[in-house]
């Protein structure tokens, strides 16, 4: 059991983390766990649970807040071969680590969702993509899943229904692009994870070529409440539009870091000052990244903004996966985002040239600002290379991730820019010692 | 004569059969021969291709693409220094420089002379609530300062009669340079 740093029995997924030992079959099945997968096997259709969580609202965590019911129908239902359900457990955003406490602290509340996933989609087989550092995780999912098949929730007649269901883990090997659905796909076939180009969509052609859904592990693990309690009872939760609640991680300068379970509507003022304590002493927040380091950043004026994702959407950026990054006033703007924009570099996976050649072109660029070699020429740079890795020129987001960081700190922090390419210096982390 | 034992190619040669399709058994077959051999040399590379009935290039392909396969000889114990933004923020660069001064490595991907050490600058661990973070002999090292470095690292250094041994080793092999270094390094480590 890993040291808690975070939301402990919160309304929905972190309702029973203040329960000792709840990695165990035994502690979660006596606060109610599994009833919900043994109610949808014995009572339900796969029609109607889709409806359930239709009603529910739930929306995906990963990142791209797709309508989790909507992603399930769109797999065929008259397909006669396999259909699986993917779990995306390679969490590697940046600034998110909510996946990693979900699972450290409940990994039966996934084995128990994507159980329930694989129903609604027809499908009898999950696997589980999980990040390769990711190791007590990947430890306490495997023995989560043998004490599910031991005591017969998982198996050829999963709680005496003939209904059989299997959940497989597969280890990921350390590339952010495995987090981007079809790259996941192909890495988990044992290739290099690439991205596919769409259509066909993973719901009729995904893991090795059969119908699948990909879905994010927080996004499973709201599923057995939304069964237990109803999708109306979750759906109270949140704005109009976007339902529940969802997990945060909250980390860089601030007093308590961590992963918190909020209710979506909140500011994040109720977040960064409320639940993580605020700006360390003597300091003020300058900056912060509302969804991930793909996320286009607001500066600290704008922490009353709601964590409501369509308002996310509406001012630009996004509520992504939920890592909130806070940087304050003793941090430089330019050298965060040239942190960022060498690991989108690092990290793009080379197939599409715009992303490939854009994302090491602002590296070098950010890499002679860094070194004082700047001038009004690396400005303008930034500006047309940021212009060109976005506007859906690749198969993936990566590119036009690495763009969001390069124009939502030039547009809100301009003056650290020009600072540094003009006057040669950094009047926020002092002279200009190294990149 | 193999590179790689021959249970572990008969392991490699069952994983096959646990997936839909054979493909998919290359990353776990490659985990196997790197934890046999501590890094991928391409003869086991081929190996593995052999093992999979892949094309070996095909095999090279996908260890290439990941940074948990090496292709170079690693440390024994390894550190993942996460140098991210939310780590940047809380001091991953000292950690860093942490690393390397209790290690007496100069930059990432070079292994100690006694085989035990080496490191690695990665990307966001996905632990950010802990900042700043490493993974250390697969476990993370959480809130990490230089003073955990050091103790970390002298916990895993070897019991001294061990290092007097191999050191003497080294310089029976011709190469006092290193032998040198090395020694005034552990002689700094005590004083500290």
């Amino acid at each position: 059991m890993a040291e808690q740093r975070g939301t402990v029995g919160g309304p929905v997924l972190t309702e029973w983390f203040s329960k000792r030992n709840l990695h165990k079959l035994a502690v979660y099945e006596s606060l109610g766990g599994y009833s919900a997968l043994r109610k949808v096997l014995g009572e339900m259709t796969p029609a109607q649970v889709i409806d359930e969580v239709k009603m529910s609202g739930l929306r995906g965590r990963g990142g791209a807040d797709f309508p989790t019911a909507t992603k399930w129908s769109f797999v065929p239902k008259d397909h006669p071969g396999p259909k699986y359900i993917v779990v995306n457990a390679d969490e590697s955003e940046p600034g998110s680590a909510k996946d990693r406490y979900l699972l450290e602290n409940s990994p039966h509340a996934l084995v128990e969702g994507a159980a329930i996933a694989a129903f609604a989609i027809g499908g009898h087989t999950a696997w589980v993509y999980i990040r390769g550092e990711y190791d007590l995780p990947y430890e306490m999912l495997r023995d989560a899943i043998a004490e599910a098949r031991r005591k017969g929730y998982l198996g050829e007649r999963p709680f005496g229904i003939d209904y059989p269901l299997d959940m497989r883990l597969y280890r990921g090997h350390g590339a952010y692009i495995c987090g981007e659905e079809t790259a996941l796909l192909e890495s988990l076939e044992g290739k290099r994870a690439q991205p596919r180009s769409r259509p066909p969509f993973p719901a009729l052609k995904g893991a090795w070529g059969m119908p699948t859904a990909v879905n994010n592990v927080e996004t499973l693990s709201t599923v057995p409440w939304i069964i237990r309690h109803g999708g109306a009872e979750y759906a109270k939760r949140g704005t109009e539009k976007a339902k529940g609640t969802r997990m945060v991680t909250v980390s860089g300068d601030v007093q308590k870091p961590g992963n918190y379970e909020i209710e979506i509507g909140i500011t994040y003022r109720d977040i960064i000052e409320g639940l993580a304590g605020g700006a360390l002493p003597g300091r003020k927040i300058k900056v912060f990244w509302p969804g991930g380091s793909s996320a286009k950043v607001l500066p600290a004026s704008m922490l009353d903004t709601s964590t409501d994702l369509d308002g996310l959407k509406a001012l630009g950026t996004m509520g992504g996966s939920g890592g909130i990054i806070v940087m304050d006033d003793s941090h430089c703007v330019v050298k965060a985002a040239a942190r960022l924009v060498r690991f989108y570099a690092f990290e793009s996976c080379g197939k599409c040239t715009p992303c490939r050649v854009g994302t090491n072109w602002a590296v070098r660029t950010f890499d002679r600002i860094l070194a004082n070699e700047g001038s009004q020429l690396e400005l303008d740079l930034l500006d047309r290379i940021q212009q060109g890795v976005q506007g859906g020129r690749c198969l993936c987001g990566l590119g036009d991730s690495a763009g969001f960081v390069i124009q939502s700190t030039m547009a809100r922090f301009r003056n650290e820019y020009e600072e540094h390419c003009l006057q040669h210096t950094c009047s926020v982390e002092g002279a200009l010692a190294h990149a | 004569m193999s590179t790689l034992s021959a249970h572990i190619l008969d392991e490699i040669r069952e994983l096959p059969a646990k997936y839909p399709q054979h493909r998919s058994a290359v990353m776990p077959a490659l985990d196997l021969a790197q934890e046999e051999l501590g890094h991928l040399t391409p003869e086991a590379m081929s190996e593995v291709a052999a093992a999979l009935q892949l094309d070996p290039g095909y095999v090279e392909g996908v260890a290439t693409f990941y940074t948990l396969f090496h292709l170079q000889p690693v440390g024994k114990h390894r550190f993942y220094v996460c140098t991210n933004l939310s780590c940047m923020l809380r001091g991953a660069n000292e950690i860093v420089e942490g690393v390397k001064r209790a290690t007496g490595l100069s930059e990432p991907g070079e292994v100690s002379k006694d085989g035990l050490f080496s490191y690695e600058e990665v990307e966001c661990l996905g632990a950010c609530e802990y900042a700043p973070v490493a993974r250390l002999d697969r476990r993370y090292e959480k809130d990490l300062t230089p003073a955990r470095i050091d103790s970390l690292v002298n916990d895993r250094r070897l019991p001294r009669r061990y290092q007097r041994a191999a050191a003497r080793a080294e310089t029976d092999a011709a190469k006092p340079a290193p032998a040198r270094r090395r020694a005034a390094t552990t002689k700094k480590k005590k004083s500290g």
